[in-house]
């Protein structure tokens, strides 16, 4: 059972233009259990992405620890796969070879990350673009393949950055619904960053609400899942859900 | 004004069967200039040979073997200095490009010694090396590596952060980052350094065989003048310029992936 458990996190650096130390993180504390979906949302400068970046290793944190299922955390792996805003897929690698990539790295043969690309890109709905580059793609399509393309890997937890700030209010609402239904087919552990209030209450088992570095809130929602925005957009206890969360991200 | 349009069109289609007819079109007035240019004798005959004289003495030398020893020659000499330089050249522009550390050290030196330039180079490597294939070697790395590693370290640079996050993210070592991610990122730059490194390679080695020459196409051109042979030199000035040309209107129909 892989849990992942962050321990009185904290960050400062030295920000030369201000000459002096800044804290981005105070201390956080979070207990995320296998298989949850947890939303971390905050305004803007609250720490998220310094956060998601000492999750997923990319930034040394200045204290406290950051374990999965009691190993400690350093630096970057394949068990912490990422979901980036910029979508960050590899231009000159096919769709296919970008989402066989992490089976690649790890040494299986060309065959096999073809098949296990295949299959993760079944789930999305875009074999047919299994040859094609990835700025031949619109930004929806481009961003499922990122998806899959981390959650090829079979990671321990999946770390999405503000995945579907760059794309279209429409295509943004589909998205959410697919990661949801991925989601529930699969049941990877998700860490799901966002300035989105509705997108955090629609997604997430959990809203963590952050500020200036600190956790203000961990509201459990208790919606049914599937969860769909025909139906959610006009339903009492999300809009509770979403004012409550947006109350406590404003009160900051 | 009819006519001009009807000549235009049939122009158009001819080449666009025969892209290649293109690049070759507007040599046809140049050629015509040239050639009433020496027939109207307007400069000494011995001054100005036309088009003609050029094609025989080039038809003379190949037949006699001398164009071709000397063009490979010429041409064996870039290839080795450029093998080096590229050898050393791009390596050393990944690291630059990485690593802030050794840029700092290094830029600056880096830029110095391209501002010298390679034939300032000449006089202390004809002391130390003597007038050897040594001395034109170094010369040809020297010219050939200074546009490599500034324009690798700068598709290095080009590389996006996320892009190497998401390969080590995927389970890539840092060394597999920069075989997969950043290598393949800077190639459009690298290829424009090599391009540029070739092209300025050649240029030094012409000017080194002129100084240094026992036999290349730069030593056939300097040779021809102690002789008054000016044919021999509009041939070399012709040879150089369709080698080149020819080069880079290849690449220009090269197919380059726009990544």
């Amino acid at each position: 059972m892989k849990s992942l458990a962050i321990q009185n996190l904290s960050k400062t650096y030295f920000d030369p233009y201000a000459g002096a130390n800044v804290t981005a993180i105070h201390d956080i504390s979070l207990h995320v259990k296998q298989g949850e979906f947890v939303s971390i949302v905050g305004p803007s400068g609250c720490g998220k992405t310094t956060l998601l970046n000492m999750l997923a290793g990319f930034i040394p944190p200045s204290g406290g620890s950051i374990m999965i299922d009691d190993k400690p955390v350093k630096g970057p792996g394949a068990d912490r796969g990422v979901v980036f805003q910029t979508f960050a897929l590899f231009p000159w690698k096919t769709v296919l070879e970008n989402v066989g990539f992490g089976p690649c790295m790890r040494g299986l043969p060309k065959s096999e990350c073809d098949n296990i690309a295949r299959e993760f890109l079944s789930l999305v709905g875009l074999e047919h673009a299994a040859d094609r580059y990835p700025n031949e793609l619109s930004g929806g399509m481009q961003q499922r393949v990122g998806v899959v393309r981390a959650l090829a890997n079979n990671p321990d937890v999946l770390l999405m950055d503000e995945p579907f700030a760059s794309v279209d209010a429409q295509t943004r609402m589909t998205l959410q619904e697919e990661l949801t239904r991925i989601w529930q087919e699969r049941r990877p552990t998700i860490l799901f960053i966002t300035h989105d209030v509705a997108e955090s209450v629609f997604l997430a088992d959990r809203v963590v609400v952050l500020s200036k570095g600190r956790v203000l809130e961990d509201m459990p929602i208790a919606l049914e899942r599937p969860r769909a925005w025909e139906h959610l957009i006009e339903d009492d206890t999300f809009k509770a859900l979403s004012a409550q969360v947006l109350h406590k991200v404003r009160s900051a | 004004m009819r006519l001009l349009q009807h000549i235009w069109s049939i122009y158009l289609r001819v080449t666009s069967k025969f892209p290649a007819l293109r690049s070759f079109v507007p040599f046809i007035p140049l050629l015509i200039a040239w050639t009433l240019v020496t027939e109207l004798a307007i400069f000494p005959r011995a001054f100005l040979p036309g088009p003609v004289d050029v094609v025989n003495a080039f038809g003379t030398l190949t037949y006699k073997g001398v164009l071709t020893q000397y063009l490979e020659d010429s041409v064996i000499r870039l290839a080795v200095g450029a093998a080096f330089g590229i050898a050393l050249g791009i390596p050393l522009g990944v690291l630059v490009g990485l690593s802030d550390r050794v840029r700092q050290a290094v830029w600056p030196l880096l830029l110095f010694f391209q501002a010298i330039g390679d034939i300032a180079w000449l006089p202390i490597l004809l002391v130390w090396f003597g007038f050897s294939l040594t001395t034109m070697t170094l010369v040809i790395v020297y010219t050939v590596l200074f546009p490599i590693v500034l324009n690798t370290s700068l598709g290095v640079r080009s590389v996006s952060t996320d892009l190497h996050r998401a390969a080590l993210s995927l389970g890539a070592s840092k060394l597999r980052v920069v075989w997969e991610v950043v290598l393949p990122g800077a190639l459009p730059n690298i290829m424009t350094g090599l391009r540029n490194g070739l092209g300025y390679g050649w240029r030094a080695l012409i000017a080194t065989e002129i100084i240094v020459g026992t036999s290349g196409i730069g030593f056939m051109m300097f040779d021809a003048r102690r002789a008054g042979s000016v044919v021999e030199i509009l041939l070399g000035m012709v040879v150089l310029g369709t080698l080149v040309c020819g080069r880079q209107l290849g690449t220009c129909a090269h197919r380059t992936r726009d990544w």
